[in-house]
C-alpha cells in the first residue's frame, strides 16, 4: 500500500467508526466484496471514502444504507467495479509477490522457532555443550508451507467473493464441519509423516537472514 | 416509473445535464432527477455513472468541506462533457423524432 493509499485508508478507518450499528454489517460486506475485486487498492479506498460520505450523510438525514445503495448490494458493487479500470498486470504481479513474500516470511519464522535444532541450540548454549547451527528442512515442511500458502489465498478469495452470503446461509452441520477439519488435519499429518526425509540443511543465521529479507521484500512491494 | 432498460444509455447524459447547470454532489443530483420525473433514482444508481463520467473526462471532481460528516465530492462539467452533451442531445432529438413519427403518424413522416 503506497503512502497516498495508506493515508486514505487511515482517514477512512476513522470515519468508519461513525457508521451506525444498523448500517455497519451491510457496509462491511460491501467493502469486503470490493476488496476482492479486480481494482487497485487506491480505487478501493476512494470508493470507500465516497460511500462513507454518502452513508454518513444519509444517517444524518435519518435514512439507512439502503436509501443510498438500494436493495441489491451485489448489483451495486458490480456496477461500481465495472466503472473502474481493472488492475494492471504490473499491479497484479507485485500484489502476488507481496503476499508470497509476506506469508513465506511468517512460515519461515515459525519453522525456525519450532525447529528441534533451534531448541537444542538454545539448550546447548545454556549448558555449554557443542553448538550445531544447522537446521534440517524436511520435504514435508516444504510441501506443508506451499499448501498453507495456496489454501490461505483460496480461503481469503472465497470469503471476499461471497461477502454477501457467508454467515447468512444456514449454519454448517457440526458433523460436516468436523469432517472437513479432520480431513485437513489428516492431510497435513500425512504430509508430515511421508515427508520426514530431510530435503536440505541450512545454517540458522542464513535462515534468519532469508526470513528477514522476505519480510523486507514484502514491505518494499507493499509500498509500490 | 421509467423501466431501467429504457433508462440505460440516457441516464448518464441526464446526470451530465444536471451537473452542467451548476457544481453539485451525488445526493443533490438524485433529488434533481427525481424532481424532473426520474422516480426511484437513488444515489446508488447514479454513483457508478458518476465514476464512469469522471473516468471518461466528462466531469471533474473536487472534495469540499460539508456540514455533515466527511468532505463531500462536488462535480463540475468539463469541456469534453459539454461536447458529449451536445452530441447526446442531437442523437436524442433524432430518436425522439423517429419514435414520434412511428407512433403518432403511423410511420408516415409529415
Amino acid at each position: 500500500m503506497n503512502k497516498q493509499t495508506k493515508d486514505l485508508n487511515q482517514s477512512n478507518n476513522t470515519l468508519d467508526e461513525q457508521i451506525s450499528p444498523e448500517n455497519h454489517e451491510a457496509f462491511t460486506d460491501i467493502i469486503c466484496y470490493l476488496r476482492g475485486a479486480d481494482i487497485s487498492e487506491y480505487h478501493q479506498e476512494v470508493i470507500r471514502l465516497d460511500l462513507l460520505e454518502r452513508v454518513l450523510s444519509a444517517q444524518e438525514r435519518g435514512e439507512n444504507i439502503q436509501a443510498v445503495v438500494g436493495q441489491d448490494y451485489k448489483y451495486f458493487c458490480d456496477d461500481i467495479i465495472a466503472s473502474l479500470p481493472p488492475k494492471t498486470k504490473k499491479e497484479k504481479v507485485f500484489a502476488f509477490f507481496d503476499i508470497f513474500c509476506w506469508c513465506l516470511s511468517i512460515l519461515s519464522a515459525i519453522n525456525i522457532v519450532i525447529a528441534n535444532e533451534t531448541i537444542n541450540l538454545i539448550r546447548n548454549s545454556l549448558t555449554g555443550q557443542p553448538l550445531n547451527f544447522q537446521i534440517a528442512i524436511s520435504v514435508g515442511s516444504v510441501i506443508s508451507a506451499l499448501l498453507i500458502l495456496v489454501i490461505a489465498v483460496l480461503v481469503v478469495e472465497v470469503i471476499l467473493k461471497n461477502a454477501f452470503s457467508i454467515g447468512k446461509k444456514e449454519k454448517m452441520h457440526k458433523a460436516k464441519a468436523f469432517l472437513i477439519g479432520a480431513g485437513i488435519t489428516a492431510v497435513f499429518l500425512l504430509i508430515a509423516w511421508l515427508g520426514r526425509a530431510t530435503l536440505f540443511t541450512v545454517n540458522i543465521f542464513v535462515a534468519c537472514v532469508f526470513t528477514v529479507t522476505l519480510y523486507f521484500a514484502h514491505r518494499v512491494l507493499a509500498k509500490i | 416509473m421509467i423501466p431501467s432498460q429504457m433508462l440505460k444509455g440516457t441516464l448518464e447524459s441526464c446526470v451530465l445535464k444536471v451537473i452542467s447547470y451548476k457544481e453539485t454532489y451525488g445526493y443533490e443530483i438524485s433529488k434533481e432527477l427525481q424532481a424532473h420525473g426520474f422516480s426511484n433514482i437513488s444515489e446508488g444508481t447514479i454513483y457508478p455513472l458518476l465514476l464512469r463520467l469522471e473516468r471518461n473526462g466528462f466531469i471533474t471532481a473536487q472534495y469540499r468541506e460539508s456540514s455533515l460528516g466527511p468532505k463531500r465530492k462536488y462535480f463540475s462539467i468539463s469541456t469534453r462533457g459539454i461536447e458529449a452533451l451536445d452530441t447526446f442531445y442531437t442523437d436524442w432529438m433524432a430518436l425522439q423524432n423517429a419514435v414520434n413519427t412511428l407512433f403518432q403518424n403511423g410511420g408516415q413522416n409529415k
